[in-house]
């Protein structure tokens, strides 16, 4: 480790730096004020029913957008939010949020007027965030044909950002933790939402989850 | 044990939370949506660790749209691993964040399971190797700890500077260091007390 130094850090930044922890103290004192038993309930462990897949996009806030507070929902965010099969960061997250913590629901969100998705959609060369992005041009070859016959630009980039959190779904479904759990259990159960952000709404998918995970089971099965 | 809750009342229950959000943010104002779509404006990146209790913009009560954020388990950056550099990437080249904050937090299971060598699996395996090479190359300074928390939360600590010298290993973020004043910190947050506290990660 390099030996710390204190180092001054700009005043403009120090102060959005500062707002942080004003704010963060405010919340302290707003919960405890709620409830005095707060902060020593979530000491003593989490016990999360969901495991939230999400965007990166500051846009789309896990815990505000579901109206869940902390201690409620496991977090993972990433551009556009992928599952890449081989992906080692997502892969253990869904294997703590399942082995570990037993969560009943994974939710996969996607949102409109996704950058990612747009990225993707854009023929650029975008250095290291070409092969996470090819990923979701895998996902427009996968159905080329649909998305080919939609003639709206934004109705092609809309349905994209569907499909893409579809597959990020199945994807999750191919896991031996979600199979073997499922077996056991009949739980976690996918499901893939869509968050607007013109209205603040979520939208269901509704894929089917019992007959996309037979499907999958055809080709995926892991005993 | 938890109660056992029916799922569909589950996420009838977070439909309804979305529902109640959406009024209220409208509520408190009538224009939040509108140009809400059209461009983000975060001034952070948030990285920070999947676990339930440590909800980025609840914690720091800020809005939506302020933080842009990456959650996975106890916090890891490696420079080589795509899915967080994609992350740094797309939020210091493209969104323009002014700032980076790596949280890592008391009580984390990733930092726990690292104390030992427990076989957790392959893939967790792998991805909590670096705690443990900090716990092996630590273990003096850890021995003299009293208890399992504490040695946590030292764990913990080696981690979020760990990330931060990664982060800062990225090209896009030095460029941007350079460039136009980009500042990388490194935080505690103490489930304990709910309280977030900086890390000195200067170098
Ligand atoms: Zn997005
Ligand atoms: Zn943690």
């Amino acid at each position: 480790m390099d030996s710390p130094t204190i180092q001054p850090i700009p005043r403009y930044l120090q102060q959005s730096h500062e707002r942080i922890f004003e704010n963060n103290r405010k919340w302290v004192a707003s919960k405890r004020e709620a409830d005095p038993a707060f902060f020593e309930k979530l000491s003593a462990g989490q016990t999360p029913e969901y495991l939230y897949i999400g965007c990166s996009d500051s846009r789309v806030p896990a815990n505000e957008i579901m109206g869940l507070d902390a201690g409620e929902v496991f977090v993972h965010r990433n551009i556009a939010n992928l599952v890449p099969n081989t992906d080692l960061n997502v892969m253990s997250v869904i294997n703590y949020a399942v082995r570990h913590l037993h969560v009943k629901h994974i939710v996969v969100c996607g949102h409109y007027n996704c950058g990612g998705v747009k990225a993707a959609l854009t023929p650029a060369d975008m250095g290291i965030l070409n092969p996470w992005l090819r990923n979701i041009r895998d996902v427009y070859r996968l159905h080329e044909k649909e998305l080919d016959g939609i003639e709206d630009k934004d109705a092609k980039y809309n349905r994209l950002i569907e499909l893409n959190t579809i597959e990020s779904c199945r994807n999750i479904m191919k896991t031996a933790a979600v199979q073997q759990s499922y077996q056991k259990n009949q739980y976690p159960i996918v499901h893939g939402w869509v968050f607007d952000l013109h209205d603040g709404l979520l939208k269901d998918l509704k894929f089917d989850f019992e007959e996309t995970l037979e499907g999958i089971m055809k080709i995926y099965q892991l005993e | 044990m938890k109660q056992h809750v029916p799922p569909v009342d589950q996420i009838e229950r977070i439909l309804q939370g979305n529902k109640a959000h959406a009024r209220r943010t409208l509520e408190a104002d009538p224009e939040f949506f509108k140009g809400y779509a059209d461009k983000q404006r975060p001034g952070v990146l948030w990285i920070g660790c999947a676990d339930s209790r440590v909800p980025e913009t609840t914690i720091s009560d800020s809005k939506p749209g302020e933080i842009f954020v990456h959650r996975n388990i106890a916090n890891v950056v490696n420079t080589d691993e795509v899915g967080a550099n994609s992350v740094l990437d797309f939020a210091v080249g493209n969104v323009k964040v002014q700032k980076i904050v790596v949280c890592g937090h008391t009580n984390c299971g990733g930092a726990a399971a690292a104390l030992g060598d427990a076989n957790l699996g392959p893939n967790l395996n792998k991805w909590i190797e670096p705690l443990r090479e900090l716990r092996k190359s630590h273990q003096g300074e850890l021995d003299k700890l009293k208890t399992d928390y504490l040695r946590g939360l030292r764990v913990v600590e080696l981690n979020v500077q760990r990330s931060v010298k990664n982060v800062k290993a990225n090209a896009t973020v030095q460029q941007a260091m350079k460039g136009r004043g980009l500042t990388v910190h490194g935080f505690v947050y103490d489930i304990p007390t709910g309280e977030l506290r900086a890390l000195d990660t200067a170098e």
